[in-house]
């Protein structure tokens, strides 16, 4: 029976889609939450300098995308075949590329401005198309189940309506999603309880 | 006919990572090639307007990664079980990271800025990536010249391709890192991969 060992930020940033995944598993975890002042002194005892890190069975994982990855795996949230897992590969690369294309903070607000009022529309279509291709018409991404891709977009899209509370609403497919997600009984549990964070 | 459809622009790019893993397979499948004059007309063809697609069983995946990563799980080349599969995925997420690094500077139009950016990205960015993944292949590589568990994977072919593009920017890159510069090296000597890229055109990127 592995034991797992989750350390990152107390927030929910790069983490909290391995949190939704463990708590949509019903699986414990250790979810050690590091204050920025605790962060210079743990930092060079993680393998890249980085958090998230996921240790199981005395291994140590960094990268965001692959812990969650593999816990979806273990938990049975990944896809039912190699196909199906592709098919939700596809949509949280795709929620990533809206990650990467999102201007920083430091940005001006011009750049920002025209990023949350034209080009985000856009990437959100390419969930939608994706949602529509893969979901076999159901509320899901992927196979009518729920799977990683959900939650992550669960996170995501908490981040994109505290910045743009309105950029859901000609997206009625993705609301309904999210609606999905949020109404699963250990989900819901989750929700209620984690902790409220600012980012 | 293939069960495998490659849809890609007639250049390494984003393509490349997936024609490798069809090479270390020896597995047969349509390469697709687009010249620039032709991807207007077809871009509405792809689920999100962009290549590589891959076309397998009716099914359309976009995302060159997912792609690389369902091929790689295919034909064993991802890793033996979910673990090992983690290990390579982070390898894979750290080289990510390197390309997002460099390709500002790699694709900048103006040749001086790309200059001043490329010498930027060589005097002050590259080692830590190099750096991070020489840590990771000392955790996963059992010792060996592969980045997980003693045999190629993904993480390997990806190496491969992105090395030839540091290469390209500054043939020294490597210098400080002879382990990374033994595993392409053993990337390049596995026969089918030799083969390969004896055989495939020959493109600038």
């Amino acid at each position: 029976m592995p034991s797992y060992k989750l350390t990152y930020f107390n927030g929910r940033g790069r983490a909290e889609i391995s949190r939704l995944i463990f708590a949509a598993a019903g699986q414990k975890y250790e979810d050690i939450r590091i204050e920025r002042e605790q962060w210079p002194a743990l930092k060079p005892k993680t393998p890249l300098g980085q958090m998230p890190v996921l240790e199981v069975d005395g291994v140590e994982l960094p990268q965001s995308a692959a812990i969650a990855r593999f816990l979806a795996k273990q938990f049975h949230l990944a896809g039912k075949d190699n196909l199906e897992q592709a098919e939700v590969d596809a949509v949280i690369d795709t929620i990533s590329d809206i990650n990467t294309a999102w201007p920083a903070s430091s940005s001006d607000e011009a750049l920002k401005k025209k990023f949350l009022t034209e080009d985000l529309a856009k990437h959100l279509q390419n969930l939608e198309t994706l949602g529509k291709l893969y979901g076999k018409g159901g509320h899901f991404f992927v196979g009518n189940q729920l799977t990683w891709a959900d939650l992550r977009f669960y996170t995501f899209g908490q981040t994109c309506i505290e910045a743009a509370p309105d950029c859901l609403n000609n997206f009625s497919w993705l609301e309904q999603n999210r609606a999905e997600v949020e109404k699963q009984p250990k989900i819901a549990e989750y929700l209620k309880n984690r902790p409220k964070t600012s980012f | 006919m293939s069960i495998y459809k490659l849809h890609y622009f007639n250049f390494r790019g984003r393509g490349e990572l997936a024609r490798l893993v069809f090479a270390a397979a020896g597995q047969t499948f349509e390469d697709i090639r687009y010249e620039r004059n032709e991807w207007p007309s077809n871009k509405s063809k792809m689920p999100l307007g962009q290549m590589p697609v891959l076309e397998f069983n009716g099914t359309q995946l976009p995302q060159s990664i997912t792609v690389a990563r369902f091929l790689a799980k295919q034909f064993q080349l991802a890793g033996k079980d979910n673990l090992e599969q983690a290990k390579v995925d982070a390898v894979v997420d750290t080289i990510a990271d390197l390309i997002v690094k460099y390709s500002p500077a790699r694709w900048e139009p103006d040749e001086t800025k790309k200059k001043e950016l490329l010498k930027k990205f060589f005097a002050e960015d590259l080692d830590k990536h190099l750096q991070d993944l020489d840590v990771l292949r000392k955790l996963y590589g059992d010792g060996g010249p592969f980045f997980v568990g003693n045999h190629l994977t993904l993480a390997d072919l990806y190496f491969y391709n992105t090395g030839q593009n540091l290469l390209q920017m500054d043939e020294n890159s490597l210098n400080n890192y002879p382990w990374l510069k033994q595993n392409r090296e053993e990337v390049e000597k596995q026969p089918k991969i030799a083969e390969y890229i004896k055989n495939r055109p020959d493109m600038p990127y």
